[in-house]
């Protein structure tokens, strides 16, 4: 068993009764991080999924983090995660869930339809795409954050965001449900 | 404007979009924008897009009594036999405070991941009442509707007086569907009106009429219930259902048709 491992099971121990700060800085994150893996999810179930395994493997990882920018690396994980669970799931396609999501609880007062609308609309959008276009609209990281947590130019960071908007505004337009909206 | 303002990238317009530029630029790339009409539509549906992402995804930021648990449970799994080790005291005070972050947690916001309480709401009550029709009227071989299609005005005439609406039964032939009858129904708890079509295959579709106590208006929307899907809407003081065993799409145009003719009798 190598040394590091057994440290970190000491360590775990050791604090249990005082707050362990890394644990209250991965606390202080679920929230952003429950936003941005819903983001990224099909579902409410997925996303909390992504999220449980998120904060499993930041708790495993946490000699590895280098002691800057905690929020960054773990919103590096999971993006990560999400990636290697679309592409297993592009291997082994499940029967596509129908939400009904038009029901889902009005929270924000926004309309049902136009909701369903958008989210089936993320659906049609590749995870590269799609994670880009989230990091930056909705948890407001700049190019070059994005381009240094997925390890690839900012070039690409901006073709995928610019496909991400383009194929939104696309399948926006085709799935038009609202055709039929009355014009009051 | 000068020549050199004419230059504006794709990056440029994103940046715009996500707010990452100062004043003057943004000024240098709003007077372009007003030159190039297609850009310009290109951004605002951008614009819009990222407003309606953050207002959908903008309620999922928020803690959950589980969030604790989430972090002590890998603990507990991670360090096996600490349990037994840690006094008993310690444990009890892990225990209250698991319990204050739920306490805290519940003041601030309901459960997030809970489904949305069962509401008396008449917009989600509509759409159950008119599966529930569909399913028990729909598979009556002998009975199906009160008031066969032979009397169709009589059918519009009396229906339209127990629901106190001037009721004009949608032709949906276009759409292959024709009347079977119809027949009067409990809806909110007074007297509502279901029409029943079927195409020649004998496949049946629904459409509900009930009165709306909120008098309050709502765009399309949809709920399933096994294979039985239901679109509704509702208009002032009345609540329509169009309910089926058919795709989607289908039963989205007989909505659409239903709207579009009942919204032409209202105004005439």
């Amino acid at each position: 068993m190598p040394h590091g491992r057994d440290g970190l099971n000491k360590r775990a121990g050791e604090e249990i009764s005082s707050a362990d700060p890394f644990e209250e800085d991965v606390l202080a994150l679920i929230p952003a991080l429950r936003r941005y893996s819903r983001s990224l999810a099909r579902s409410d179930t997925d996303g909390e999924d992504l999220l449980q395994d998120c904060v499993e493997k930041v708790l495993t990882r946490r000699a590895q983090w280098r002691g800057v920018n905690l929020r960054a690396w773990v919103f590096t994980i999971m993006t990560n995660l999400y990636r290697n669970g679309r592409r297993r799931r592009a291997q082994h396609p499940e029967v596509e869930l129908d939400e009904t999501l038009g029901l889902r609880a009005e929270e924000n007062n926004a309309d049902p339809l136009e909701r369903q609308r958008l989210l089936r609309a993320l659906e049609r959008l590749s995870a590269d795409n799609r994670a880009v276009l989230m990091l930056v609209v909705i948890e407001g990281y700049r190019y070059q954050d994005v381009a240094d947590m997925m390890e690839i130019p900012v070039g690409t960071v901006m073709s995928r965001l610019s496909r991400a908007r383009r194929q939104l505004a696309e399948a926006m337009k085709d799935d038009n449900v609202i055709a039929l909206r009355r014009p009051k | 404007m000068s020549a050199d303002f004419e230059t504006v990238s794709d990056d440029d317009l994103h940046a715009y979009v996500d707010g990452h530029l100062a004043q003057p630029e943004r000024e240098r790339i709003e007077s372009w924008l007003e030159k190039q009409p297609a850009k310009a539509e290109e951004v605002r549906q951008w614009q819009a897009q990222a407003t309606a992402l953050k207002q959908h995804f903008a309620s999922y930021a928020r803690s959950g009594e589980e969030d604790r648990s989430l972090i002590s449970a890998r603990r507990k799994s991670r360090s096996t036999g600490w349990a037994s080790a840690v006094p008993t005291l310690r444990r009890l005070a892990a225990g209250l405070l698991i319990f204050a972050a739920g306490a805290l947690a519940g003041a601030y916001g309901p459960d997030l991941v809970a489904p949305p309480p069962e509401s008396a709401d008449a917009s989600e009550a509509l759409p159950r009442q008119a599966q529930s029709a569909f399913l028990i009227y729909a598979s009556e071989v002998r009975h199906p509707v009160e008031v066969g299609a032979s009397e169709r005005e009589h059918l519009a005439t009396w229906l339209g007086k127990r629901l106190d609406y001037g009721l004009k039964i949608p032709d949906l032939s276009s759409l292959g569907f024709s009347l079977v009858g119809g027949r009067l129904v409990p809806v909110n708890d007074t007297a509502g009106a279901m029409l029943m079509y079927e195409d020649v295959t004998g496949e049946r579709l629904t459409v509900l009429l009930g009165r709306n106590p909120e008098n309050r208006e709502t765009s399309f929307r949809i709920s399933s219930r096994g294979e039985v899907e239901t679109f509704y809407w509702i208009d002032g003081e009345i609540g329509y259902a169009v309910t089926g065993e058919v795709p989607r799409a289908l039963l989205q145009k007989v909505a659409d048709e239903c709207y579009r003719q009942f919204e032409a009798s209202e105004s005439s």
